[in-house]
């Protein structure tokens, strides 16, 4: 039953690192330059979940909970506003605008915190049996 | 002798339900650490098959006077004689009762999910605290003080 406390966190630790990639997402909806200045629109953050914990200390633990297998780079195009006075135009005169929903995000930040929420109801409700557990001793 | 002492009774029916209900737990926070994982679909033991497999081993005991150890043998309980009572249990979880699939493939329940853990902590605080008092009334007998 120990195991519980660990599955019950790996799933807070990826909901959390899923609620960081939308807030990611959020803040750069607007985002068209690069850190170094250069012209890049920002592509929205995603998280894929996989199940199993491979920094699980135990081997027995590996394949229980879950993890963030990998940060995926949505690839899919641009969309595009007029802007004729921008320096950034293309011949259209048309700029490249983040993919970004911003009502999308939020749904599936409530989604993630929601989800994080049910863990720790998980991780309370272990804690409370290793307690009775512990009251055998009295 | 303290064997016997610890195996006898309703001692070893309680323990046996903790354990369970332990493993079972574990079943339960997998679940609901992967309501979000693409492709997965909650599993749970059966509490009904272990009900029934502990009550065979223990009419089976009372069969033989009341003796011997309860063992988990593969996910069963049985009833035995040898000395050792240390059995791992192997629970073989099934898939739960179909809902309804969503896009990512994860036929996930949170309801039934929450339930089952609600239940399975209760079963877990009722073995114990039935274990408690056993052990109670065990310390009374052999202290000779009530």
């Amino acid at each position: 039953m120990y195991g519980a406390l660990d599955i019950s966190t790996s799933g807070m630790v990826a909901q959390r690192t899923r609620l960081a990639a939308i807030s990611t997402n959020i803040a750069n909806a607007n985002t068209m330059l690069r850190a170094d200045g250069g012209y890049e629109p920002f592509r929205r953050r995603s998280v894929q979940f996989a199940v199993g914990d491979p920094t699980s200390a135990n081997p027995a633990g590996r394949e229980l909970g879950v993890h963030v297998a990998s940060i995926e780079i949505d690839q899919s195009p641009f969309r595009k506003r007029s802007a004729p006075d921008s320096p950034y135009k293309d011949a259209g005169g048309y700029v490249k605008v983040p993919n970004i929903n911003t009502a999308v995000e939020q749904i599936n930040a409530l989604e993630a915190a929601r989800a994080y929420e049910a863990n720790v109801v998980a991780a309370e409700t272990s804690k409370t049996m290793m307690g009775q557990a512990l009251r055998l001793l009295a | 002798m303290m064997e016997s002492l610890s195996t006898s009774g309703g001692l070893a029916a309680t323990e046996l339900m903790m354990r369970f209900a332990g493993g079972r737990q574990r079943v339960l926070a997998h679940n609901i650490a992967n309501l979000s994982t693409p492709g997965f679909q909650p599993k749970d033991v059966s509490v009904e098959g272990f009900r029934a497999s502990l009550r065979a081993a223990l009419d089976e005991r009372g069969g033989r006077g009341g003796r011997g150890a309860l063992e988990i043998d593969n996910g069963e309980v049985v009833a035995s004689l040898s000395p050792s009572g240390v059995g791992r249990m192997r629970l073989e979880p099934g898939t739960a009762s179909g809902n309804i699939l969503f896009h990512d493939r994860n036929n996930r329940d949170l309801e039934r999910s929450m339930q089952s853990l609600a239940e399975n902590a209760g079963m877990y605080r009722v073995a114990a605290e039935l274990w408690r008092k056993q052990s109670g009334m065990l310390k009374a007998a052999i202290s000779e003080r009530v």
